[in-house]
């Protein structure tokens, strides 16, 4: 029976507190996308005189929400899945292997975290042409594998090392192939980093905008959503009501997202496993 | 070939079958347009025009004599990272733990930290352009506080406080996953052995947690400190390197130089720099800590 | 879990023709031109001119529309080969910028229809490279109401003038000026309306003096009237309520809408969202000051947004004919006064509901000077990096003869790489 200390309730109310504090900001970008833009120009805390439920249906409309979400969803997905395959098998591949030329291989496969993306866009969208990348969202999300691969692999071949090496043993002394024995035994043991690995690259892949707008802008109907909200914030003049209406039209899948899974974080599955 | 040969043949064979869907895709994503960018660094070119010249190690030669702006964004640049790596893993780091523990309300408490990091950096700059702006003056009308008079983003002295103020905002949520990820890594099991060996809360912690969530750590550090050295959309909306150029980064400058006064080999010439730069600050960085990292 | 992921991302990859259809394009289909153009703020009337082609013709403009990451986006595509048959920039120095890319329109009919006055920001070795679609002016926007309400009544030409009002204003509890120093361009326009009348006056004219900046022989540091433009800012700033550097544009055009200030630096383009804030409001266009002669005090006024057509669009035919619609045609011929409300090039077009457009054509009329955007022809990327520096200047971090010596290093530095 877990006692709730008196320390734990302070935390508790201090971190709601900081929480909500954190989230003024946001708070605010909620609030504005109720006004007009000259309620909005004349002050910005101000609360809304009246719900102007019309800047979200024009917002929908001008972003053209539908089918941009499914092209964001399937550039996401794709991007995603395809992340998490590569980068949990090599990952740990990597790991296990303790050689000289597979710390090479490792530095050479993250080695691309650190190199700045204005610095080869121009030539990923010649690659991605040559390719038949361009202009589709599938495309993208094919793009998106090597962009994302190196974190996602960094990460895993951290996290293998809290499975003990001798489940790989078993598996393998088991009869089963390499494939099937990591598929079955220690991925699911790292279940925590791959929700992990799903949660970050699924944010960015969701709010991406470079890449999507050098390869996509070429075709109207394979935008993203990101793509279409930022029409809004002009060099000139930022149109606050859309402007801020269609940010929250956009983010908000990618919280709904990320609040479903959270609840996958389980403790203590490792644990479960060495006792067995 | 005998037994030896073919179990050695076979490993090769699987640590290519793992390695080399991430290898191509990389290749593919990264390296190759990468090089391909390289290449344009020892070109006199503007990026449009059809014909590149050739002109060998110029560009290099003026990026390291010749370029006062660069080097001032570049110092620019690592106090910025400095400050901010440090930051936002203590920060991040603080709050795992705490969100790790038993207290209520866990999941909401992670999602609101957590929400700051889904919206892309460019729209953070512009909100809290806004806020720095219109917001405070709102604030400073119905408070009367100073603090909110300040010109957060005119005044050179404040602004290397804004900028990272509003980039720590914007990426503790990230650490925050990566850490709670590994967090829940540690073996329940031992800390629960260590508390009936009587260890404290923060003995726990730095004894048992600490080292078994290096790898996390050893990512964190790893993947800020490059954010970090590449910082460029916070900054590209919230100040635009201004003013003058005091909050110009590297990346900015890089950006300036190919696609604004369309100097775009002796842009990529500088990005080349700047990669080795991080290269080699991180392959330092992730030896040092991979060193300290322990398996179960 | 796994076994999800496979059957997701095989399902996916079975469904993938339906989505990434974008690629071929069938032979006998209505053609569609790929258009890319800037200023997002223009979308609503993008789209009426692109029904209203629609309507006439059949033929579908497909653009797309940038602002901060136009430049990047362009010229990737441009690298790329994915190039789209009509896009946007500016005039002068940009004419070289694109030169591998853009279609010769010398011969086409209709560019006998613009104002040859126009034309001249786009015509690079004999070629006209682009088609100049707006006219624009800047100078200082008042609001004039406020102006009204203090006692303020013949408006300011010199700099001691506006000193004048500024004080006045000032003691009467309004703050004078909206700065917009913190957006980089809105410098560079305030600064080099200064020093508008020079160039002509002591240097044989715009091209003999940027080409004398060009080569070196001529140095920001030996030009006297640069005191003129630092001490134009520095009154701007001085006037500037209390945190001038951190103005940007929608500071500028709300502030002045409300009335919370009196005069911004700003051009024609700005009218829109002034009006949207507060459409009561009353705006009238002031002559900028060059230093203390009144005669030389104008306004800036030029074509500097052209549209080019690609040379080797796969639908340059179609390109042309449909500039052709917008020069020659009703709608398009009203398109830029009477949707966009700013001035057009083209002979014989109406003039815009705007107030700022009448007024320009008021203070032309009245002998006020209007003098071409000369510094687009300064090499591009100076515009940037000058006005960072000026920005530099303003917040105190330079002195006027470090401010100099940094402009001519950078334009040195600058035009040496252009070469």
């Amino acid at each position: 029976m877990k006692k709730h200390s008196l320390p734990a309730t302070m935390a508790t109310i201090i971190l709601f507190i900081l929480a909500i504090g954190y989230l003024y900001p946001l708070f605010l970008v909620v609030i504005n996308s109720f006004k007009t833009f000259s309620e909005i120009t004349s002050d910005v805390i101000a609360f809304p005189k009246r719900l102007v439920w019309e800047n979200f249906q024009n917002a929908f409309k001008i972003m053209n929400y539908p089918r941009y979400f499914m092209n964001t969803l399937l550039a996401t997905t794709v991007g995603v899945c395809g992340v998490v395959l590569v980068s949990s098998l090599a990952g740990y591949k990597l790991s296990r292997t303790k050689t000289r030329y597979s710390f090479i291989m490792f530095m050479i496969l993250i080695a691309p975290m650190m190199i700045p993306f204005h610095s080869f866009m121009i030539s990923l969208v010649k690659v991605a042409k040559e390719l038949r990348l361009i202009g589709s969202p599938l495309g993208l999300g094919v793009l998106y594998w090597g962009l994302g691969a190196s974190l996602a692999l960094f990460m895993y071949h951290g996290a293998v090392k809290s499975v003990p090496q001798e489940l790989d043993d078993c598996a393998l002394i088991d009869g089963a192939s390499p494939l099937r024995a990591f598929f079955q035994i220690i991925f699911p043991l790292l279940q925590p980093v791959t929700v992990s690995v799903v949660v970050i690259n699924t944010m960015w892949m969701w709010n991406d905008f470079l890449l999507p707008l050098l390869v996509l802008s070429g075709s109207k109907k394979s935008l993203t959503l990101q793509l279409a909200a930022y029409n809004f914030f002009g060099l000139y003049k930022v149109e606050w009501n859309f402007a801020m209406a269609g940010v929250l039209l956009t983010i908000l899948p990618a919280i709904l997202f990320y609040l479903s899974l959270q609840r996958y974080i389980i403790k203590g599955m490792v644990a479960g496993a060495v006792k067995t | 070939m005998t037994q030896l040969r073919r179990k050695q043949r076979d490993r090769v064979f699987v640590f290519l079958l793992f390695t080399l869907p991430a290898f191509a895709a990389i290749l593919v994503s990264v390296e190759i347009p990468f090089l391909m960018s390289v290449f344009s660094s020892f070109t006199k070119w503007n990026g449009l025009d059809k014909a590149q010249t050739f002109i060998g190690l110029e560009n290099y030669k003026e990026l390291f004599l010749d370029d006062l702006d660069m080097w001032k964004a570049f110092g620019f640049t690592l106090r910025l990272t400095l400050g901010s790596v440090l930051a936002v893993n203590l920060c991040a780091l603080l709050l795992a733990v705490l969100l790790d523990s038993d207290i209520k309300g866990k999941n909401v408490l992670r999602a609101a930290f957590y929400v700051p990091n889904i919206i892309s950096l460019i729209i953070i700059g512009y909100i809290w352009r806004f806020i720095f702006s219109a917001g405070f003056e709102s604030f400073y009308q119905k408070t009367g506080w100073g603090v909110f008079m300040l010109s957060w983003l005119g005044d050179v002295k404040i602004i290397y406080f804004s900028v990272l103020m509003v980039s720590l905002w914007h990426s503790l949520g990230f650490y925050l996953v990566v850490y709670i990820a590994g967090l829940q890594t540690v073996p329940r099991d031992l800390i629960e052995a260590s508390m009936i060996d009587g260890a404290s809360r923060v003995r726990q912690f730095f004894s048992i947690t600490l080292p078994l969530i290096m790898p996390s750590i050893t990512v964190c550090v790893f993947h800020s400190l490059s954010n970090g050295l590449k910082a460029f959309d916070v900054i590209f909306s919230l100040t635009n390197g201004g003013p003058g150029n005091t909050t110009t980064t590297i990346a900015l400058d890089i950006y300036r130089t190919a696609f604004v006064i369309n100097r775009f080999g002796y842009g990529t010439a500088k990005s080349v720099v700047l990669f080795l730069m991080i290269l080699i600050l991180s392959i330092i960085q992730v030896r040092v800590f991979k060193q300290r990292e322990v398996e179960v | 879990m796994k076994k999800m992921l496979f059957v997701l991302l095989a399902l996916l990859i079975v469904a993938s023709p339906l989505f990434a259809a974008g690629q071929q394009e069938k032979k006998d289909e209505p053609v569609t031109l790929n258009v890319l153009f800037y200023s997002p703020e223009l979308a609503e009337q993008y789209n009426d001119m692109v029904a209203e082609y629609k309507k006439a013709t059949g033929v579908t403009l497909d653009i797309t529309v940038l602002q901060t990451d136009y430049r990047s986006v362009l010229t990737s595509r441009l690298n790329s080969g994915d190039v789209p048959d009509i896009f946007m920039s500016s005039a002068y120095a940009d004419n070289s910028t694109y030169k591998d890319y853009v279609y010769d329109l010398s011969n086409e009919d209709f560019i006998k229809q613009i104002e040859p006055g126009a034309l001249q920001g786009v015509i690079s070795d004999g070629k006209v490279t682009g088609y100049p679609f707006l006219v624009q002016s800047h100078s200082f926007i008042y609001n004039k109401k406020v102006f009204r309400d203090n006692g303020i009544t013949t408006l300011p030409k010199t700099l001691a003038e506006f000193e004048a009002v500024a004080k006045k204003l000032q003691a009467n509890g309004v703050q004078p000026f909206a700065t917009g120093f913190k957006e980089f361009w809105v410098l560079p326009q305030t600064a080099w309306q200064a020093i508008a009348n020079v160039p002509t006056e002591n240097y044989g004219g715009y091209e003999k003096f940027t080409g004398m900046l060009n080569s070196g022989t001529l140095k920001f540091k030996d030009i006297p009237q640069m005191s003129q433009l630092f001490d134009l800012l520095d009154l701007i700033k001085k006037y500037g309520g209390p945190k001038p550097n951190e103005s940007d544009f929608n500071d500028q055009t709300s502030s002045l809408a409300t009335g919370k200030v009196a005069m911004i630096h700003q051009g024609n383009w700005a009218e829109d969202s002034i009006r949207k804030t507060n459409p009561e409001v009353e705006i009238g266009f002031l002559a900028g000051p060059t230093g203390n002669n009144a005669a030389t005090a104008g306004i800036m006024f030029d074509s500097n947004q052209t549209i080019r057509i690609a040379k080797d669009g796969k639908n340059r035919q179609a390109a042309l004919d449909w500039l052709r619609w917008l020069t020659t045609s009703e709608y398009g011929r009203n398109w830029i006064p009477g949707k966009v409300k700013q001035l057009s090039p083209i002979i014989g077009a109406a003039a815009p509901d705007s107030y700022i457009a009448k007024e320009t054509s008021a203070l032309l009329a009245s002998g006020a000077p209007g003098y071409p955007w000369f510094y687009q022809m300064f090499p591009t990327g100076t515009e940037q990096q000058l006005g960072a520096i000026l920005q530099g200047y303003c917040a105190g971090l330079t002195d006027r003869a470090q401010t100099l010596e940094a402009l001519d290093a950078a334009y040195a530095k600058i035009a040496k790489a252009a070469q």
